[in-house]
């Protein structure tokens, strides 16, 4: 009877996840035909598939610029997020005057969407000199509240007595965070690490309003651009959105053992 | 061996830096811009002397970007090619222009050679 349980279990996880990975299997289809996505009635399999679309990406547009702009902002992204988030989830983790409204100017900030707080970031990283930068780009995404809390949860879990003897043996405060607090967190690092990298990655708004030059596009904003160039080439555009999206799902795929237990941890602890 | 070494963090990336290496390699000494073939007509004979037209490519356009003539054995050959997705026809007095044929490459200027030859409907006399 359980095994039954287990079957019938697995069978409905399994058409689960066909009806969530669907979408991607039409995009990839449809990266490697030239089929139209209206095209009726819809094939299921792809007919003569080819890889050509993806030359078409590469070449049509400065591809490789776009790809090399997009790692060096997520790559700075990552690293703002791992540094300041750290800090920052490690302070929370003290008693200090007003902590509680500290955590409630936290929590109500995360309430404010992007958009609303656009311009007064638009002048900030323009009054600091950062627009049409790699930094600039990167700069409202080097700390998210998120990610604070998930290195908050992270770090409560490591028993004090533990950063006692740390002390002790004469640690800093910082060597308490890089040597003891990090390395025991490996989970909350991961997940920093893939909601850094694939927001970064995703960021279409921002960099439109900050890059003044094609040459400091990013992949999205080459996605739009594409888009505009080649109307009607189905294969190709969604062979951009493939690639595109290649790196985060890699990036995913590396981390997520650590990504879901840094998720379901911050989720019981926070 | 490092236990970090074994790390997927280290072997994936490894991985990959090796693979597109090994490609790079391979495309600098392909990417020669050569592109060769034959021309015959309906009967598949040679046809000599015959203009064969390179169109290239540009978003959804294809322009021409040279001519050539078959020797006497059906043989012509482009060089310089620095595109990716071509076009290649022939045309020769009295047996009008051959099919388009569409040469899609893996990458800009690489040498290819025609597998079947570009092909008239009519017969020489």
């Amino acid at each position: 009877m359980p095994r039954r349980r287990t079957f019938l279990r697995h069978a409905n996880l399994i058409g689960i996840c066909a009806v969530m990975l669907l979408p991607f299997y039409w995009v990839l289809k449809t990266a490697v035909t030239n089929e139209n996505i209206y095209a009726y009635p819809p094939r299921l399999l792809p007919e003569a598939p080819h890889l050509f679309n993806f030359v078409d990406v590469w070449y049509f547009i400065p591809f490789p610029r776009y790809l090399l702009n997009s790692f060096i902002v997520s790559a700075l992204v990552v690293a703002g997020n791992i540094a300041f988030n750290a800090m920052a989830g490690y302070a929370l983790t003290k008693n200090f005057p007003a902590k509680r409204a500290f955590l409630l100017l936290f929590f109500s900030c995360m309430l404010i969407p992007f958009q609303a707080t656009i311009i007064p970031a638009y002048l900030i990283t323009s009054q600091l000199g950062l627009l049409n930068s790699y930094l600039g780009l990167a700069f409202p995404l080097l700390s998210t509240i998120v990610c604070i809390f998930v290195f908050k949860a992270a770090f409560e879990a490591v028993p004090q007595s533990l950063i006692d003897a740390a002390r002790i043996d004469g640690l800093t405060e910082w060597h308490i965070i890089l040597r003891v607090l990090l390395p025991l967190s490996k989970a909350a690092l991961a997940t920093n690490v893939v909601l850094a990298f694939i927001w970064s990655w995703n960021a279409f708004l921002w960099p439109l309003i900050i890059t003044r030059e094609p040459t400091m596009q990013t992949l999205p904003l080459g996605l739009a651009r594409f888009l505009s160039y080649l109307e009607d080439t189905t294969g190709a555009l969604y062979a951009f959105a493939v690639m595109v999206l290649a790196p985060s799902i890699f990036v995913f795929l590396m981390a997520q053992r650590e990504f879901i237990r840094g998720l379901t941890s911050g989720a019981t602890k926070g | 061996m490092a236990p970090w070494l074994k790390s997927r963090w280290v072997t994936v990336p490894l991985a990959i830096a090796l693979t597109v290496l090994a490609w790079n390699a391979y495309v600098a000494i392909n990417a020669g811009g050569k592109v060769e073939g034959r021309v015959v007509d309906a009967a598949g004979r040679p046809v000599a002397n015959a203009s064969v037209i390179l169109l290239e490519r540009h978003f959804v356009m294809h322009n021409e970007r040279q001519r050539t003539r078959t020797d006497g054995s059906g043989y012509f050959q482009f060089t310089g090619n620095d595109n990716h997705s071509l076009q290649l026809e022939a045309e020769a007095a009295g047996l009008g222009r051959s099919e388009r044929r569409a040469v899609r490459l893996w990458f800009r200027a690489q040498n290819v050679s025609l597998t079947e030859p570009l092909q008239f409907s009519a017969q020489l006399p």
